[in-house]
């Protein structure tokens, strides 16, 4: 440690420059991550909330939510646990509002989904013609009482409360009636619903042409969401191979220029040990620097960051991140370590 | 008694047609307050010499005593223990750590062996004698070659060695400063009772010397 310090003292620059790209890739890797789990919760947001266990569709729905319909028949009894969802794209209209894109659902208001949906204002869904929507719609201008089309009906819907975290597959959820839903869909003596939702994990139907699904199996199959994942995975797993490689060859570079005087050391009898730690705890003290400052960049950016920008800071998983990132500075940090044990104190002397 | 003994040290390197010997039998001992020169030519097994004095060789025969103990004895751990406490090394190109200030670098030294170096009196009388008591906050950057060269020999005698082992201490300095390290190296062994050997091909040494070796071809003979 005491080497390590006093040479990160002495060599202000080096050590300054070789933080700063620290930095540069923890900053990077932090903001990714955030980014990805941030779009992974608006893809999911709605679903974790409603605390889904299993979803049942149409079977032949190749398990995407938009394309399953279920008739009286296939939904059948359900219990207090299970809640029968409509699902369908709309697109928000009123005057003096840009359109906007949301996914309606429809409930039944007796239904465990309905009863459970926690309001940040406003009332529940009584009658039909009324919604509640994802409190993002407070963003683009919508407020309590606000009236508004879906798709091109002719009738106008007023909007009775807001609800935080209606999201599902990165657009707002304007919740409604079932029978809405119905009449968006234009099937009003066709299937009743898109699915079932049930908060049992051990929910199973008998009924033909139905399919319980795990929520992980039907979130994964929400357009574009295992793609967005994967992506985001592999720029952060690319990232860190690239901050170990980074990492290794600067500390391999530095330790390098320094063997001629380790050597001269091993001679005066210092113990390789204490040449070891000096490089491993060099590369600990930059990274741990660069982690720190690149966090507090990640944190400034929380703050500043807006809302409209799909970004969750998770503390845990950065923190995970981050252990990641220190871990693969310490492997590239025992790559010099190898030439450190096998400086010979016989190269300096001679002439 | 004798502070470094060598018996019957033979040493080659290589196999076969390959193999070379660089060291014929050589005998040789210092006693404490005595400056030991070798002199040679370039190839004659100097530096190996003193390789295998500091106990970072072992030679292909022979023994090595270094205030008793046979380097033999010893695992690689304790010759290092033994290279930090009994032996200062000087060598030719005195390599200081460019980050270390000139106190820095001796206080690495007390973070490896926090006892039994030289008292801060006696420290400060050693740096006064060299000269750079001034110096202790420059880093070796800021230093002449002559000054680091003091500081590198302020360095090896801080954790009180009983040998000191120099490999061509002159090589690079000017006839003035030959006189200045000679006496310096008089002075340490006769003043603080080490056993100073060194190895040069520098005949500007010879009158420092209590004993006098030729080195040639590998054998050590001792001159009158
Ligand atoms: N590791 C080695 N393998 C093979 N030969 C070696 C090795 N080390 C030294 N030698 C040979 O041993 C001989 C003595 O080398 P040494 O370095 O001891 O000479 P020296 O007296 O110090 O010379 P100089 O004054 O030039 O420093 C040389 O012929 C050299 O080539
Ligand atoms: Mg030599």
């Amino acid at each position: 440690m005491f080497l390590a310090l006093k040479e990160l003292k002495k060599e202000k620059l080096r050590s300054g420059l070789m933080i700063a790209m620290i930095v540069l890739i923890s900053y990077l890797i932090f903001i990714l991550t955030s980014l990805a789990l941030g779009l992974a919760r608006e893809n999911t947001a709605a679903i974790n909330q409603w605390g889904a266990q299993r979803i049942a569709l149409n079977s032949t729905a190749n398990t995407d939510l938009r394309q399953s319909f279920l008739t009286q028949q296939q939904v059948g009894k359900l219990s207090q646990k299970e809640a029968l969802i409509g699902e369908t794209s709309v697109v928000a209209k009123a005057s003096g509002h840009k359109q906007l894109s949301a996914t309606f659902i429809g409930l039944k208001s007796h239904q465990f989904i309905a009863q459970n949906l926690k309001l940040a204002g406003g009332r529940p869904v009584r009658h039909a013609y009324e919604v509640v929507a994802d409190d993002s719609l407070k963003r683009a201008g919508y407020h309590l009482n606000s009236q508004l089309k879906l798709n091109d009906t002719a009738q106008k819907f007023t909007i009775v409360g807001f609800t935080k975290n209606a999201k599902l597959n990165i657009s707002p959820i304007i919740y409604g009636q079932l029978t809405t839903w119905q009449s968006l869909r234009n099937m009003v003596n066709g299937p009743v619903g898109s699915a079932i939702v049930s908060k049992d994990s051990h929910y199973k139907t008998t009924q033909k042409g139905v399919k319980v699904y795990s929520k992980q199996q039907v979130i994964n199959k929400l357009p574009g969401y295992t793609a967005q994942n994967m992506t985001f995975m592999l720029m952060i797993g690319f990232l860190m191979v690239i901050s170990l490689i980074i990492i290794a060859v600067f500390l391999y570079i530095l330790t390098m220029q320094k063997l001629p005087n380790y050597a001269v050391l091993r001679v005066q009898g210092i113990p390789s040990k204490v040449l070891v730690g000096a490089t491993i705890s060099q590369s600990v003290l930059l990274v741990l620097s660069g982690l720190a400052i690149g966090a507090l960049l990640t944190a400034i950016t929380a703050i500043i960051m807006p809302a409209a920008v799909p970004m969750a800071f998770d503390l845990t998983i950065l923190g995970a991140v981050g252990v990641g990132l220190l871990i693969m500075a310490l492997l590239g940090g025992l790559i010099p370590v190898r030439s450190v044990l096998n400086v010979d104190p016989i190269s300096v002397i001679g002439g | 008694m004798n502070a470094f003994e060598m018996k019957h040290v033979n040493q080659t390197f290589g196999t076969g047609s390959a193999e070379v010997q660089v060291l014929h039998d050589v005998n040789f001992s210092a006693q404490p307050g005595t400056l030991s020169l070798i002199m040679g030519p370039s190839g004659s097994g100097k530096s190996t010499f003193l390789t295998i004095a500091g106990g970072l060789l072992t030679p292909t025969s022979g023994t090595v005593t270094v205030n008793g103990t046979d380097y033999h004895d010893r695992s690689k751990k304790e010759r290092d223990a033994l290279r930090l406490d009994e032996i200062g090394f000087i060598l030719q190109t005195y390599h200081l750590l460019p980050y270390l200030t000139v106190a820095d670098q001796l206080k690495l030294v007390t973070k490896v062996k926090p006892t039994g170096n030289l008292e801060p009196e006696a420290l400060k009388q050693v740096l006064a004698t060299l000269g750079i008591q001034d110096l202790l906050h420059k880093y070796p950057g800021e230093l002449s070659g002559g000054q680091q060269q003091r500081v590198a020999i302020a360095r090896a005698l801080y954790p009180d060695p009983a040998i000191i082992l120099a490999d061509e201490p002159t090589a690079a300095l000017d006839g003035e400063r030959v006189k200045v390290v000679a006496q310096l190296l008089k002075t340490l062994a006769v003043q603080h009772q080490k056993a100073v050997v060194v190895v040069t091909h520098d005949a500007r040494l010879v009158e420092a010397a209590d004993q006098l070796y030729h080195m040639q071809d590998g054998v050590l003979t001792k001159a009158s």
